[in-house]
């Protein structure tokens, strides 16, 4: 009983240090293409400055000083602190990276080795959100000097609301995380996800409040909304730090979204278990 | 003239044979005709939104921001069309050394790289937009003047040729980029300055930048002139401006491709 629980803690450490050489070699290979990340970094802006643009246009033009409660800079500061959100969310290529090592049979790497692939495919996202907002932290920073008087808009937040916005983050990268995943497993099933991965890419982009605030919407369609997971890859987080969420309603949000993301931790582990049971390791 | 006739015939053979192999895949080719009619449908949804709160968006009244959504969706359709596709995989081409393939034919590496297959999923975005801008002026309810039209179909080709520099600009850096991001993201990202009309930019900051890309990168007149031609002000002199400054990209675009491929080490072995 004793010999056990002393291999246990051992054996935990060793399989953290795994998982944090992961970590590290996904981190180095992120920083080789630096050139085009730079470029990329810069382009990423446009888009910013362009919203901004368009939405002091719309409320130049707007009969009322707000829309839908949303005054001009709580508008603007919700739109930059999506940004935010999607920075911890948004997994791009990881649905279609897991679809395409079961289609070639490049997953047989995971089952081969003593490597967990959803393990393996967590540290090596953790390491590129790290490199990602390290190297955009400096032109996020810049871009959030300019627009202070915007962020002005968002109530000093107390320590129980920075810590609410920080769990949101992280859940927000847990929910994007097992969403993607779970997505990738149906590869098991279909030859093809891509297509597939168009049609959820595009509506995420709206239903996750990234084009704008679900408030905007009628009710007939922000309150379903606002019911589904959603919510909590961009809008809830934003939400919450401009002050349009509130008080209890926090604490009731930041449960509802542990308890998404447990339900798609353990989906893309059942789809996963599932999906290794038709799994016929094609390829050489 | 029989060069650009060979160049044509290659065109039609090339979008046969893409139309083929995208007919090999047709659940793929539904799913992403879809994605175009709900994102458009989403965009529509939004500018209903907006219009519901405001009159006017940077002067242009909910018809005339119709009309533009349009002009933007049609020309996008166009280039994602002929070019966008086959500037993507550019990069993979420097980085797996297969560009070689292409450079030892006896065809104009540009046209190689740039138009080898047609991207047929994204021929109804032309229509889409061009139903939008059709539907727009007929809610707009305005005489049109032959001069709005010539000054439109004029400007909107320029916005194409415009367009297509920039992707070629954009695509050539691949070389020392040795890219791992997607084009289509940089693209992406990089339309946004095409994507409102340029009136948005007001104001102390975005005044010069407007200017900058107005008239240095000229990436706002290409749906802006055009739309505005037609449903707005026609401005000769801007009018003017667009068709001199797309020659003038048109042939640097070409002469950095040449310079980037100059540059190019083949990777196979």
């Amino acid at each position: 009983m004793s010999s056990n629980t002393l291999s246990v803690a051992p054996r935990a450490a060793a399989k953290l240090r795994k998982y944090l050489r992961i970590y590290r070699v996904s981190l180095t290979e992120r920083l080789v293409y630096r050139g085009d990340f730079f470029l990329s970094t810069i382009l990423r802006f446009l888009p910013m400055v362009t919203t901004i643009l368009l939405w002091q246009a719309i409320f130049a033009g707007a009969e009322e000083d707000t829309i839908a409660g949303f005054s001009q800079r709580q508008m603007i500061a919700y739109l930059l602190l999506v940004h935010v959100s999607r920075m911890f969310s948004s997994m791009p290529g990881l649905a279609y990276g897991i679809a395409r090592d079961i289609r070639e049979g490049t997953l047989k790497k995971y089952l081969l080795q003593p490597l967990d692939m959803l393990g393996f495919l967590l540290s090596y996202r953790a390491a590129h959100k790290t490199a990602y907002i390290a190297t955009t932290s400096i032109p996020y920073g810049v871009l959030f000097f300019f627009c202070r008087d915007y962020l002005s808009a968002i109530p000093t937040p107390s320590v129980q609301l920075v810590a609410a916005y920080v769990a949101s983050l992280l859940l927000a990268f847990v929910i994007g995380f097992a969403f993607e995943a779970g997505l990738g497993m149906i590869g098991f099933w279909f030859l093809e996800i891509s297509s597939l991965m168009y049609v959820i890419n595009t509506v995420n982009f709206f239903v996750s409040g990234q084009m704008f605030p679900l408030d905007l919407l009628p009710s007939w369609l922000s309150v379903p909304l606002k019911a589904l997971p959603f919510q909590y890859l961009a809008y809830f987080p934003s939400a919450v730090l401009v002050g349009k969420i509130q008080g209890a309603a926090v604490w009731h949000g930041l449960l509802a979204a542990t308890v998404w993301a447990g339900v798609f931790v353990l989906l893309a582990r059942s789809l996963y278990r599932l999906g290794l049971r038709r799994y016929s390791a094609y390829g050489g | 003239m029989s060069g650009t006739k060979r160049y044509l015939r290659l065109l039609a053979a090339l979008a046969r044979y893409s139309l083929a192999r995208e007919m090999a895949f047709r659940g793929n080719f539904i799913a992403r005709i879809s994605v175009e009619v709900i994102w458009l449908g989403i965009l529509l949804l939004f500018y209903r939104v907006v219009f519901q709160k405001t009159s006017v968006v940077a002067e242009w009244s909910e018809f005339e921001y119709l009309f533009f959504v349009g002009c933007f969706y049609a020309l996008g359709g166009v280039i994602e069309t002929l070019f966008l596709d086959n500037c993507n995989t550019f990069a993979d081409l420097i980085r797996s050394g297969d560009l070689d393939f292409f450079l030892l034919r006896p065809i104009d590496e540009q046209f190689m790289v740039t138009c080898r297959s047609i991207d047929w999923a994204t021929v109804p975005n032309i229509f889409l937009g061009g139903g939008l801008m059709v539907l727009a002026l007929v809610m707009l309810d305005r005489p049109i003047e032959t001069e709005q039209v010539i000054a439109f179909v004029l400007t909107f080709v320029c916005g194409v040729a415009l367009s297509y520099s920039f992707l070629v600009l954009l695509m050539s850096t691949s070389v020392w980029l040795v890219r791992n991001q997607s084009l289509y993201e940089l693209w992406w990202l990089f339309t946004s300055l095409m994507r409102y009309p340029r009136e948005i930019w007001r104001g102390s900051w975005a005044l010069p930048l407007g200017f900058f890309f107005t008239f240095v990168v000229p990436a706002m007149v290409v749906v802006s002139v055009p739309s505005s031609a037609m449903v707005k002000v026609l401005e000769p002199r801007l009018t003017g401006f667009t068709v001199v400054v797309t020659v003038l990209l048109l042939w640097a675009s070409r002469r950095f491709f040449r310079f980037a491929l100059r540059r190019y080490r083949s990777a196979s072995s």
